[in-house]
């Protein structure tokens, strides 16, 4: 699919990048222009999604393929000649989409739309924001379509900086603190990540077709085919110590980015002091790149590594999903709550990845999705109130189903999605988790249902403390939800009992990518054991 | 491979023993009858009145430095008039660059005052 | 012998060049008057004229002046990135608030750069421990001079003055080590000194002492832990432009002068069964670990004690202290891999470090502070200058997509080709440590306000122009880095060594 020549998965990724741009050019005075462009592209961003999502062949698996890969755009992006003591270098501009990422370029498209609406009321600085936000929106997007690990590894780095700012310059009272503590634990894991994709690249050569020349590449697909591993360079065999090294530095890279538990500290406050809309854009899709990248990256080019540790990751699942919980039970601020309980829930994620079963990957690719969806809505829901209130203490609410109603509706979907009630989203991926997850580990899984209670618990005792009970007379005069606020939280709630109701929508996406994903994995595992 | 070195030796050792020779021969041969008037410090000079430990103006390490810089020059070129005509044009151009290039450096000093007590 | 020396003199002409012009810049200077800029133009057509002949050289391989001075791609590499740095630094000083303000000393400020840039670019390609010595003092006597060059200023004087004690005591002690190594090996000739290094017969306890002696002199042109400690007071003292151009120019002539030393002195040339690239060390001396060591110190103090810091160019100070270990690291693998990385390095830190300092300068001119309270808010006041001042330290930092990134991506590169697993993770980490105190001035910039007047700082075009013309290179080096990695591959190549 091409316009102007170009393909569709350049238009989606660097749509944004002409809209910050343009928005540079707009002068600072013209508020509504600089309202206005992005919110146009990002809405060409979704209606590009949805072509792609129309588009889409769900019966191709892709992975480790170019075969399998669709709306494949494949250039020469950096080709340095050989000498002879230094190979050919070739990067490549080399963007594809198959079951595992098309999920989630929808749910990029989507969300950075919502965030945009979200930041319709910011006055300070309106124009640098919206530039990075734009800026941040093609990072976002150029991680998921990328298939080459240089050029995915240069979007995920460029996320760091409009992030910084976004929450440096328009967040929160602590803003300061959040946003160098935000930038410096995803360095630390970036550099990791840094050495361990330098290890693979020195490891890997592909035969030049045109030449017969071998060349050096950072081909995602060349990567996980151990064929493609030069004898005797640092990350070649199965099982190695190197191997396993490796695996533990990309690991920690992503880790950061999930978080999971002993990295996790940065994100209560990353979420606290950000703008609502940047909340939502880190819930609901920053989370997912450290989960995408250890199933894009992590899994399929070290099968032996992710059998090696796969109950460590087990149990790190069931730490977050109960520890997160227990953390969000224990908070008095709203924003916190639901940061707490998006650690909670990427820990499903995790349980279903570390299945290593078909049902279990598709629950975690859909948790992805779903949570991506859910949290957004509970961020913006907490961003309307705190609008009026101007506080978070959800001991100083009571009663707000009397004087809002509308907005209790809309949240009361997000709460019990959030919570996994059956005919919402949250319910199907959260149950594909487990099932999956109680073939491979069952005790594991037991102890980790215990999320579930906790929970339906603080999700509850949330709902009453905030909506039920005595009104505060404080809050008699607030305002119910408007038109802009619902135009945002209502296709999220649309979305969400609809693949609620019909979760094949999503599912028969996946399917076929996560099962040869399963497969690949699978089989590079059995290698492992065969010495 | 020391043994290139022997005449810069032998020459380093005939400059001493030269300049000792000549002190200790006019002590050895050299009349002495002192008076009172020849001990002091200079003899048909002014009285010394104060310490010699004093700080003397800037001025004089200028014409010091100055001095030395301009007078090393000879050193250079004493081999070079004495091998002058082994080396000939090349030798020459080379000497004639050396000495422009210490006249550019006499004009900086001459134009930048150095050259002028006040 | 004549002709030799004839033939010797065409080869040297980029040196030639940038004598004639010293004399030129005086007696130009001399004659304009007082308070002309007479003599900076001339030492940019100087230098200009000097690097266009050493670019013409690229590709040519020769011993010259019986093996005192090579002339290889090698050296043609260093003397193109030092004479674009010193014509970067002419044209900051054409607009330095500093220079322009002591007018009269024109003569001595241009004339002096010109023998800077001299005695760099005979260390470039130095091939003999007389000759070695010789550029260093060159480059370092014209240097303090340069450091103390706005003597109204106290601190100035000071920075001139540790400068001159540090030097001497170091380059003393390179001179006892040249000497100790001249009596190991009886030869002053770096090939000679492989020679009769690779028969075994030297004592090795005297040749590490030796070699930890030279190292001094050279730590201390690179200013590499623990030699660096003229360094904060010599950047904060000295002039801007002065201070950027130690920074780049002479740490990179330091380098080259470093690095060809160590590969023709200290390799096993008969070393066999070695992977294209690879080297070996000496048997029983493995002076690579020594300068591993020498690496880890200095990155990690350098960004260590740069936390702290509150002037712009002293945080600058340490910040390349720390790039000078981040560079070292390259020289450890011994390969040749790892020497690219090192000048891919430097390619890239030329523009970001210059670009920089540049903006410190600019800064400074208009607030005449360089305190990091001065920020403040500069990034509503004057937003172009204060988003290049984030690519440039974003690029520092080495955060993809800048040209900082592709440096250390190469240097990481090379460690890992090399199994130096550890110290690849100890740069890393430092790196994770220099963003800190890069981002606390990007903090001051963007997110805090400005402190007392906050009407707009506005620069001119020209100052813009020059702006743009490092920042450009910063971005675009770090998405189409062909050219450089293909200069810098091109350019490991030193004369008489395979």
């Amino acid at each position: 699919m091409e316009f102007l020549g170009i393909g569709i998965l350049t238009w989606i990724t660097f749509l944004p990048i002409v809209g910050m741009i343009a928005v540079l050019i707009v002068p600072k005075e013209n508020q509504s222009g600089l309202k206005w462009i992005p919110l146009v592209i990002t809405g060409i961003q979704v209606v590009l999604a949805g072509m792609i999502y129309a588009g889409f062949n769900k019966s191709m698996a892709g992975i480790n393929t170019l075969e399998g890969m669709q709306f494949v755009e494949k250039a020469r992006w950096i080709d340095i000649q050989g000498v002879p003591w230094f190979g050919r270098i070739v990067v490549e501009y080399f963007l594809g989409v198959d079951g595992l990422s098309i999920s989630m370029v929808l749910l990029t498209a989507l969300i950075s739309f919502i965030a945009v609406i979200a930041s319709w009321n910011i006055d300070k600085a309106l124009k640098g924001y919206m530039a990075m936000l734009l800026l941040l929106d093609t990072g976002m997007m150029g991680v998921f379509v990328a298939l080459d690990f240089f050029l995915f590894y240069v979007f995920w780095e460029v996320m760091l900086l409009p992030m910084y700012f976004l929450i440096g310059i328009w967040g929160g009272p602590r803003r300061e603190y959040a946003a160098i503590k935000f930038f410096l634990y995803t360095l630390l894991g970036s550099v990791l990540m840094l050495l361990a994709m330098i290890a693979l690249y020195f490891s890997v050569t592909v035969v030049d077709p045109a030449t017969g020349e071998k060349i050096y590449t950072f081909n995602m697909l060349a990567m996980m085919d151990p064929a493609n591993y030069e004898p005797g360079s640092l990350l070649a065999g199965v099982g190695t110590y190197w191997r396993y090294l490796a695996y533990v530095a990309l690991f920690i890279g992503f880790a950061i980015k999930v978080p999971i538990f002993p990295f996790h500290t940065w994100l209560p406050d990353a979420h606290v002091e950000a703008p609502t809309a940047i909340s939502v854009i880190l819930a609901g899709i920053l989370l997912k790149m450290g989960t995408y990248g250890l199933l894009r990256i992590s899994f399929p080019m070290f099968p032996d590594a992710a059998n090696y540790f796969v109950v460590p990751l087990a149990v790190l699942a069931l730490i977050n999903i109960v520890y997160g919980a227990l953390c969000a039970m224990a908070q008095k601020d709203f924003k916190k709550l639901i940061a707490y309980s998006s650690i909670s829930h990427m820990g499903v994620v995790l349980l279903g990845m570390s299945a290593m079963n078909t049902q279990g990957m598709v629950g975690a690719v859909f948790q992805m999705f779903n949570h991506g969806t859910i949290t957004a809505m509970l961020f913006l829901i907490v961003g309307v109130i705190y609008d009026r209130a101007h506080t978070r203490d959800l001991d100083a609410f009571g009663g707000l189903a009397l004087t809002m109603p509308k907005y209790t509706g809309v949240m009361t979907v997000a709460f019990f999605a959030a919570l996994g009630l059956p005919g919402l989203s949250g319910f199907i991926s959260e149950a594909f988790s487990f099932l999956g997850a109680f073939q491979t580990h069952r005790m594991i899984t037991i102890l980790s249902t215990l999320g579930i209670v906790l929970t339906a618990a603080y999700m509850l005792w949330t709902l009453q403390r905030v909506f039920l009970g005595q009104p505060n007379e404080k809050w008699a005069g607030l305002p119910d939800i408007n038109g802009r606020e619902l135009f945002a939280l209502v296709p999220l709630a649309v979305i969400v009992i609809a693949l609620g109701v019909y979760p094949s929508l999503m599912i028969d996406l996946m399917t076929s990518s996560l099962n040869h994903l399963v497969e690949v994995v699978k089989a590079g595992g059995t290698m492992a054991m065969v010495p | 491979m020391l043994e290139h070195y022997l005449p810069i030796f032998m020459m380093i050792l005939g400059g001493v023993l030269f300049g000792i020779v000549m002190v200790k021969l006019n002590e050895w041969l050299g009349p002495r009858r002192p008076t009172e008037e020849k001990l002091t410090t200079y003899e048909s000079g002014m009285e010394p009145v104060r310490t010699a430990r004093e700080r003397f103006s800037v001025k004089f390490y200028m014409v010091a430095v100055l001095f030395i810089l301009f007078d090393i020059e000879v050193v250079f070129m004493y081999p070079w008039a004495v091998a002058f005509r082994e080396l000939g044009i090349i030798g020459f151009v080379s000497m004639t660059v050396f000495i422009l290039i210490l006249l550019i450096g006499l004009f900086y000093v001459w134009r930048k005052g150095a050259l002028e007590w006040d | 012998m004549i002709e030799q020396i004839l033939h010797s003199l065409s080869l040297f002409l980029p040196e030639t060049t940038l004598t004639v012009f010293f004399c030129a810049a005086i007696i130009v200077g001399l004659v304009a008057g007082r308070t002309s800029r007479a003599s900076l133009y001339v030492a940019l057509i100087g230098i200009a004229l000097a690097t266009w002949f050493a670019i013409q050289q690229a590709g040519s391989s020769e011993g010259i002046f019986t093996g005192m001075v090579v002339v290889d791609p090698f050296a043609t590499f260093f003397k193109l990135l030092i004479g674009m740095s010193a014509i970067v630094i002419l044209l900051f000083s054409l607009y330095s608030a500093e220079v322009q303000s002591t007018a009269h000393r024109h003569i001595e400020y241009g004339s002096l750069l010109l023998a800077m840039t001299l005695g760099m670019f005979l260390m470039a390609g130095s091939t003999n421990l007389l000759m070695m010595v010789l550029a260093i003092e060159l480059t370092s006597l014209s240097s303090y001079v340069l450091a103390g060059y706005t003597r109204e200023a106290t601190d100035s004087s000071e920075a001139s003055l540790k400068y001159i004690i540090y030097g001497a005591v170091s380059t003393g002690l390179m001179l006892y080590g040249v000497s100790i190594l001249f009596g190991l090996t009886g030869a002053t000739d770096f090939y000679n000194i492989n020679r009769a290094l690779a028969t075994g017969s030297v004592n090795a306890t005297a040749l590490l002492v030796a070699t930890i002696m030279i190292v001094a002199g050279f730590g201390y042109k690179i200013s590499a832990v623990p030699f660096h400690f003229w360094t904060p007071d010599v950047y904060e003292g000295a002039p801007v432009t002065i201070t950027a151009f130690l920074s780049v120019a002479s740490k990179a002539a330091g380098f080259a002068l470093m690095m060809r030393f160590f590969k023709t002195c200290f390799i096993d040339a008969n070393a066999l069964g070695l992977p294209a690239g690879m080297w070996a060390s000496l048997q029983g001396f493995e002076w690579n670990k020594l300068l591993a060591i020498l690496s880890v110190l200095t990155m990690t103090l350098g960004n260590l004690v740069a936390v702290w810091q509150n002037n712009l160019k002293r945080l600058l100070a340490y910040s390349s202290i720390a790039h000078a270990g981040y560079m070292l690291m390259g020289v450890v693998v011994l390969s040749d891999k790892g020497l690219a990385a090192v000048l891919i390095y430097f390619i890239v830190y030329l523009f970001m470090n210059l670009g920089a300092f540049y903006v410190v300068m600019l800064v400074a001119n208009k607030t005449g502070s360089e305190d990091i309270d001065t920020y403040k808010g500069l990034g509503y006041r004057s937003p172009l200058i204060s988003v290049a001042m984030v690519v440039f330290f974003i690029s520092l930092a080495g955060i993809p997509p800048t040209a900082g990134f592709i440096g250390k991506l190469f240097l990481f590169a090379a460690l890992l080709d090399a199994k130096w697993i550890w110290l690849a993770v100890v740069g890393a980490l430092n790196s994770v440590i220099s963003l800190y105190y890069y981002v606390r001035v990007v903090r001051n910039m963007f997110l805090r306000d400005p402190e007392r007047n906050a009407e707009p700082v506005v620069f001119s075009a020209p100052q813009v122009v020059i702006v743009l013309a490092l920042l450009i290179p910063t971005i675009l080096f770090g998405l189409f880095y062909s050219p450089i990695v293909e200069l810098a591959n091109a350019s490991v190549v030193m004369f008489g060594m395979k």
